[in-house]
């Protein structure tokens, strides 16, 4: 929670009655149950790691096992695409994400002409069927003598996030409070400065927003990839082949090494987050 | 907003810009003359500006079309009812944890959507664990299942389709200065009416971009329908049309017509919506 | 402007920031040190990779998933697939082997720019099934084969296996793997045992739970079985017909769902009750997840496929293909594959090697073994019943496939 400086004064402390109380509940109480929501399939594949199934089919318990975890790195019929469609997804986030959020601001701040055009040519990669957008690229490298692979897929990922990034980053670009930056040019007078120092970190969440977007959406794309792929496997394409008989543990056993990075990545953030506190960083208000 | 300030803007349009054009647009206009095309396989194609194609494809999909858009439709409504509070309460209770909390929402997304989709049917099994039991206390009639049927497809577009609401939500909400709702409070009596009066109208633009994000792309799906749904005639949407004429019939032409139909469908409604709840919004 | 007024605005600006404040080195640090450093480590062999299209001798090899043996304990030496890993060392020819095919039509959907314009699609040899290699031929996208570099074909293929309805003579194509289209049910849970495709159309099982493929031919053919017409016969009235007594049930929603391979799971956990099937996904699930199921074909009649190996267009690596063609009929890597595997073998000797492999697990004490491997030696080839009651698909012209679909299309929409 933020602490409030001095100077602005604190708003007096009510007792709040029940309801208000209840009410402050209520809000924690929905969103642990959409999370709860949101984890249960990932419950099941983190139990049914641990499975050890006699036959292909992996949805009756039947044993519990480490094996699944041990065995997995001499698979590199497995771990080969999760390492490529990581990669992928790595790269084309990082790219969507700046071209995306250049848009944004080019949109949100000037009035130019092609600005309609522009805002179609945004909306209309979402709007397209994926089929549609995976065989029309197909068509284009195919006339223009491109083999498909890494790079392909890699260029095809990057055009679908863009919109994706443009839409969020906007949202948090409009009603932006342009003084802020307008103070920044008067004290570092370069505007390459000011957009360092006051644009981009305000903007920050707007950016992480649309770059965990857009990295979800390349991590688990299908379509559009089986058209660009080649010879290429990545993970979501592995795992449709394979879950023709049932999700084989070793899938399950991936999906829950990536939980446990994300889940080390967040102890991680919180550790940080409380260093911070504890070295006294500057308190600061809640920005505009 | 700055009034043409000379090459800025286009630099800045240049990269995203020239990406989209090369890989999307250019091979979109492609189909798009793929659509006007009349043939065979072995006969090939041969441009005839059929624009005949498209009355056709609409009248014999309209089913399809018109259960896409309210699937669609019901989709960003629930994604809305759940995902607001969600990213209010990571927006103003969050605190420290905020990064993390996003990071949680968007965490089952890492995992392969097929790994999501099969374990949910494992859940929602007809006899499974959240069924069976129910079934087993007499809650639930023995014919009734969830696999298969609209209320299945829709709970697995809403499912997936709930982080493109809560991001642009918390964007939008994260930056509304608590000060401005405790102000709201002092002006109106009850928290609901702060909420109402102030902060509902302040995170206009998130709910703006989160249903735009959700809705479109939930028209043209078709893999909830294919997967959870098995295809069922009744939960057929058009992206399941569109597939299957590209793929197993090979009708290109028809295949593309039915894009296209569905592009220009969702940008009126897009340009509908905008106008409703006004362009101000959108564009600044 | 003066120092103070330059102080005030820097911490009115350094007031109005986030708490969270991010310096462009951090940003930098956190989004870049992950992902650049790894995307830079494995985007240069990609890119050499995509920069070279067809560059490497090595055969480039699409199949299905699970569908060659594969060790998962040891390292890969080359390839994880023991068969394969003998046939490098045999012959010295390198293989790539990559299972990238799950759809006949989405797999086509891959290829076809490539073939109609004429270029490598990049592949050497492909897997389709039976109908998908008589449409590569029909359109003239494969090569043919040179029979006197397949001698073990000649020697070791079974009856079955050869002179096939959609290959006369095998010019194009030889036999992979292959199976049976019957039903697939739970008597447990149809209280009854089933013997007709029209039990599929039986109300009582409506909400039990039918299932059927969503594959058209698979569909429409089974349909004609039980009219009483042989699919390779049938009229476009006949067709007609056939659709229409399923358009009628699936109107009534007889239907559960119309499923590509995710019947299994729900078959295997009792959300269908009786479905169309596989004979050797069936045989699978008997042993190993759900010991209720059994496979029966249809009294009226199944249908008959089969996985085939060919070249596509643009294969330069002819000879080395034809090599690994060959290799596939040698009784050895064939019992290999089948044991794994579990449909039907082309090789003649295989059932015969199987039950031997059996026996000798039978005296070395192994008898679970032993009986897995009996089970597989009684359903890796058809039996003479089987072959008299299953059917081939009908060979359809251009016209023929697009009514069908569009019939088809009907009853699944």
């Amino acid at each position: 929670m933020t602490a409030s400086a001095p100077s602005l004064g604190t708003p007096p402390i009510r007792s709040a009655p029940i309801g208000q109380r209840l009410s402050g509940l209520v809000l924690p109480v929905i969103t642990a149950l959409v999370v709860v929501f949101l984890f249960a399939p990932l419950v099941v594949m983190v139990v049914f790691s641990f499975n050890d199934p006699a036959g292909r089919q992996n949805i009756t318990w039947q044993g519990f096992t480490l094996d699944n975890y041990l065995t997995l790195w001499g698979r590199p019929d497995i771990t080969g695409p999760m390492l490529t469609s990581l990669t992928i997804a790595a790269i084309s986030t990082f790219v969507a994400t700046v071209l995306g959020t250049l848009i944004a601001l080019a949109l949100t701040r000037y009035d130019f002409r092609g600005r309609s055009a522009t805002n179609l040519l945004i909306f209309l990669p979402m709007t397209a069927p994926e089929i549609i957008l995976g065989a029309s690229l197909l068509t284009l490298w195919v006339s223009m003598g491109v083999g498909r692979g890494f790079l392909t897929i890699l260029v095809a990922h990057i055009m679908f996030n863009v919109s994706f990034v443009v839409v969020t980053v906007r949202a948090r670009l409009i009603g932006f409070n342009r003084s802020l930056e307008e103070a920044g040019m008067d004290l570092y007078a370069d505007a390459w400065t000011t957009f360092w120092k006051v644009t981009f970190p305000l903007i920050f969440p707007g950016i992480l927003a649309a770059a965990l977007l857009a990295f979800s959406l390349s991590i688990d794309d299908y379509v559009i990839t089986v058209f660009n792929a080649g010879r290429t496997v990545t993970f979501p394409l592995w795992v449709f082949g394979v879950s023709r008989l049932g999700i084989p543990p070793e899938v399950n056993v991936l999906g829950t090494l990536i939980l446990l990075l994300a889940v080390a990545f967040i102890v991680v953030q919180l550790w940080q987050a409380r260093r911070q506190a504890a070295a006294g960083q500057t308190v600061t208000i809640r920005g505009r | 907003m700055s009034r043409g300030r000379g090459l800025i803007p286009y630099l800045f349009l240049l990269p995203g810009g020239a990406w989209l054009i090369i890989f999307f647009a250019i091979p979109m206009a492609f189909m798009l003359l793929v659509s006007l095309q009349e043939g065979s396989l072995s006969s090939g194609y041969e441009l005839t500006w059929n624009f005949g194609i498209y009355p056709e494809v609409i009248a014999e999909s309209s089913d399809q079309i018109v259960r896409s858009l309210t699937y669609a439709f019901a989709t960003t409504v629930l994604t809305l009812l759940i995902g607001y509070p969600m990213a209010y309460t990571i927006a103003f209770r969050g605190g420290r944890l905020k990064n993390a909390l996003l990071l949680i929402v968007i965490l089952p997304f890492f995992v392969s959507f097929i790994i999501r989709t099969l374990n949910w049917k494992m859940i929602l099994a007809d006899n499974g664990i959240v069924l069976g039991t129910l079934k087993d206390l007499g809650v639930l009639e023995q014919g009734f299942h969830l696999i298969a049927t609209p209320a299945g497809v829709i709970g697995g577009l809403t499912y997936n389709f709930l982080p493109f609401m809560v991001l642009p939500l918390y964007v939008a909400l994260e930056k509304i200065d608590p000060r401005l709702i405790e102000a709201g409070m002092d002006l109106f009596a009850s928290r609901f009416q702060a909420f109402w009066r102030v902060t509902l109208p302040l995170s206009l633009p998130g709910v703006v971009a989160g249903s735009l994000l959700t809705f479109i792309p939930a028209v043209g799906d078709f893999i909830n329908a294919e997967l959870i749904g098995a295809a069922n005639r009744d939960v057929t949407m058009i992206g399941n049309i569109i597939q299957f004429k590209y793929l197993n019939a090979n009708d290109f032409p028809a295949a593309s017509a039915l894009g296209f139909v569905l592009l220009l469908g969702v940008m009126v409604l897009i340009a509908i919506y905008t106008r409703v709840v006004g362009t101000e919004r959108l564009t600044s | 402007m003066s120092d103070e007024q330059r102080s005030r605005i820097e911490m009115a600006i350094v007031r109005a920031m986030q708490k969270d404040r991010v310096s462009r080195r951090t940003f930098l640090g956190r989004a870049g040190r992950g992902g650049i450093a790894i995307g830079a480590a494995l985007t240069l062999p990609g890119l050499i990779a995509a920069c070279t299209p067809g560059g490497s001798a090595a055969l480039e090899w699409a199949n299905w998933p699970a569908y060659i043996d594969i060790d998962e304990e040891s390292d890969p030496n080359p390839t994880p697939y023991p068969t394969l890993n003998a046939f490098i060392e045999q012959t010295g020819i390198n293989v790539n082997y990559s299972e990238v095919i799950n759809d006949n039509e989405e797999f086509f959907g891959t290829i076809f720019p490539d073939l109609e314009a004429g270029n490598s699609t990049g592949w050497d040899i492909v897997t389709p099934t039976d109908w998908m290699v008589e449409k590569l031929i029909r359109l003239g996208y494969v090569q043919e084969l040179d029979h006197s570099k397949l001698p073990n074909l000649a020697a070791n293929a079974a009856d079955f296996a050869v002179d096939q309805w959609f290959d006369p003579g095998n010019a194009h194509s030889v036999y992979w793997q292959g199976g049976i289209t019957g039903i697939g049910y739970n008597p447990t849970i149809t209280g009854r045992q089933i013997t007709s495709f029209d039990d599929l159309f039986d109300p009582a099982f409506k909400d039990l739970g039918v299932g059927l493929f969503s594959d058209t031919r698979d569909m429409l053919s089974l349909s004609l079985l039980s009219l009483g017409i042989v699919p390779a016969n049938a009229t476009i009235d006949d067709v007609t017909r056939a659709q229409e007594k399923l358009l009628t049930a699936a109107e009534a929603g007889q239907f559960r769902g119309f499923y590509g391979n995710e019947y299994y799971d729900e078959l295997s956990a009792g959300n269908l009750a009786l479905t169309i099937a596989w004979s050797g996904d069936v045989t699978q699930m008997k042993l190993y997840d759900n010991a209720d199921v059994e496979f029966v074909v249809p009294a009226e009649g199944g249908m008959r496929w089969n996985d085939n190996l060919v070249i596509p267009n643009g294969s330069t690596n002819v000879d080395a293909v034809h090599q690994l063609m060959n290799y596939w009929y040698d009784p050895v890597p064939a019992t290999t594959l089948a044991e794994y595997i579990g449909y039907f073998s082309p090789v003649a000797a295989v059932p015969e090697r199987i039950q031997a492999d059996a026996d000798a697990a039978r005296a070395d004490g192994d008898d679970a073994g032993a009986d897995e491997l009996e089970v597989f030696a009684a359903t890796v080839a058809p039996t003479e019943d089987q072959i008299a009651n299953t059917y081939p698909y009908k060979q359809l012209t251009e016209d023929e496939e697009t009514e069908w679909n569009d019939l088809w299309l009907q009853v699944m929409s």
